[in-house]
């Protein structure tokens, strides 16, 4: 099912008098319990139409249906309270909060997704999490005392804890070595399918293409 | 989740450097405070302990009341219309104890009134302060311009002026010793009761007081230390948090990012401010009170529980505006700058 749709997206950065078209109109579709990876060369684009997808920065032009509503045209307070809600984020870096363990990485997230639910479900939501993406052990630790791909692993179960529709991975295994990218890559494709999720992910790894559904090619600011 | 509080319990160094630092500030802050007062207190509580009205001194003392004159005539008139209005004279000047050392004290004399202690000639009542300097009932005080001498009726409580102990005396007495007929000021009690008197000038309590020598000089000395280790409080406060949020301004773009709301991240730092704030005035209003039981008696120090309150308030309120200034940033923070700065 298509949940998420983007249409002739464009983005102009504006320097002074000079004009800069980054995206050149992209339309793109995607589907529920698939993963679609936007791969190409530096400068392409790929980045930029993820965060203006995520509601991360506007459009100048376009449309981006989440669930046939136009998010270029919501307020920000209303972008925000989609990607609370119905969002997942991955980056390049785990980006954890760093006094806070894991568990509360994770009881934060259902926090400020404003998910509603008994003390006791709320751990068991979080126990299964962390059982999925291997970390039940390190459940008191703080990010401090967690290896690169640990913080990973956290930074993906904090993305899903609260159930999003869309999960959003920019380069997520940049910062890691090609056995820990794989464990990660095969862990965000295990997410999709069994947690139902849409993932856009930016890669320049073509070693991580084998997890993805559909590929994106994209060049000096178009889909190719 | 407490959010605020999970970051104080893993960063207790850091606030506790911030709350130690808040707590020796206050604590400062409410002992000058203290002092100022006492100094106040020791300075005019002959005064300070009148209620609100209206003091008349004659215009050409020009705001001294020690070359006022009063005109009888006035004086008169004035005190039978005006309910309890009181005409008094204060001249600084010295007695001699039994043992013929002298003893600097404030002559005070004045008309009936439940305000001043009125005492017969030959008779003298003292500030308490003196009793304790070894001075007792039925000793015998002299002063070189009174023939006769005075004999010590009894002693009253915190009547000072100037610094020195107040000595209620007999008018005629007054007069023998200054050669003056005439009192120097008058006062009429309640707000209301200004009245314009040709010749005379009016002074509220407060305007009064400045007009004693020193102490407007020295309250104002005092007041100007207390209000500034109030700003530098609220300042530290501030540049606390603003290097604290500068070092956090990754996170917090991570946080909006993921869609926690801007005014999510100011509770955050309200509720650590207050929690530090609230916690260090509770450790400086216990030491104070302590300090005041334990200060020395010489020590011209009171604080009231008002002006404590009074002080903690301000405290909150500038630490609060300390705080949102510096948190300003966080409402500029971009979260997509954040990403692509790299890790946290």
């Amino acid at each position: 099912m298509d949940i998420f749709t983007i249409d002739e997206l464009r983005k102009t950065f504006t320097n002074g008098e000079m004009k800069e078209e980054i995206l050149k109109g992209i339309s793109l579709t995607l589907k529920e319990g698939e993963i679609t990876a936007l791969v190409g060369p530096s400068g392409s684009g790929k980045s930029t139409l993820l965060t203006i997808a995520a509601g991360l920065q506007p459009a100048s032009d376009g449309k981006i249906l989440f669930n046939d509503n136009n998010i270029t045209s919501m307020t920000a307070e209303q972008v925000r309270d989609i990607r609370a809600k119905k969002f997942g984020f991955v980056f390049q870096f785990a980006h954890l909060v760093p006094f806070l363990t894991v568990r509360e990485q994770l009881s934060f997230m259902l926090d400020v997704s404003e998910v509603k639910m008994k003390n006791e479900k709320r751990e068991q939501e979080i126990d299964y999490i962390l059982e999925r993406v291997g970390l039940s052990e390190r459940k008191h630790a703080y990010p401090s005392s967690l290896s690169g791909g640990e913080k990973q692993r956290v930074a993906i179960a904090r993305a899903v804890i609260h159930k999003p529709r869309v999960l959003f991975a920019d380069e997520p295994t940049a910062s890691l070595d090609s056995k820990k990218s794989k464990e990660i890559m095969s862990l965000i494709q295990d997410l999709t399918k069994t947690l139902n999720l849409t993932t856009l992910m930016v890669t320049h790894d073509e070693e991580m293409l084998s997890y993805v559904d559909h590929v994106v090619k994209m060049s000096d600011g178009l889909v190719v | 989740m407490n959010i605020a509080w999970k970051e104080i319990k893993k960063n207790k160094m850091r606030f506790f450097i911030l709350g130690s630092i808040i707590f020796l500030v206050s604590l400062l802050t409410f002992i000058i405070s203290g002092l100022a007062n006492g100094l106040s207190q020791d300075n005019a509580s002959l005064i300070k302990d009148l209620p609100s009205g209206h003091f008349y001194m004659n215009e050409d003392a020009e705001e001294n009341y020690n070359l006022s004159r009063i005109d009888d005539r006035i004086r008169e008139q004035l005190v039978q219309e005006q309910k309890d209005a009181v005409a008094f004279s204060i001249q600084m000047g010295f007695l001699n104890d039994e043992s013929d050392k002298e003893r600097s004290v404030a002559f005070v004399t004045s008309t009936d009134s439940k305000w001043f202690e009125q005492v017969g000639p030959g008779e003298i009542i003292l500030d308490r302060s003196l009793e304790k300097e070894g001075m007792k009932v039925g000793d015998t005080l002299t002063h070189k311009q009174y023939k006769s001498s005075f004999v010590v009726k009894k002693f009253v409580d915190q009547k000072k002026f100037s610094h020195a102990p107040v000595a209620y005396i007999n008018k005629e007495v007054y007069n023998e010793i200054y050669r003056a007929e005439e009192m120097q000021l008058l006062f009429t009690p309640g707000e209301d009761s200004t009245q314009n008197i040709k010749g005379l000038q009016s002074f509220s309590n407060k305007e009064f007081l400045n007009t004693i020598p020193s102490y407007s000089a020295e309250q104002m000395s005092l007041n100007m230390i207390v209000w500034f280790l109030i700003v530098i409080s609220g300042m530290l406060f501030g540049i606390f948090f603003y290097m604290m949020n500068v070092q956090k301004i990754g996170l917090y773009g991570i946080l909006k990012a993921i869609g926690v709301k801007t005014s999510d991240l100011f509770k955050m730092m309200w509720t650590q401010m207050l929690f530090i704030t609230i916690l260090s005035l509770t450790l400086s209003v216990g030491s104070s009170q302590l300090f005041n039981k334990v200060a020395p008696e010489d020590m011209p120090y009171h604080l009231t529980n008002e002006t404590t309150l009074q002080l903690s308030i301000v405290f909150l309120v500038i630490g609060f505006i300390g705080v949102t200034l510096s948190g300003l940033q966080i409402k500029r923070v971009e979260p997509l700058q954040a990403i692509q700065q790299g890790e946290v």
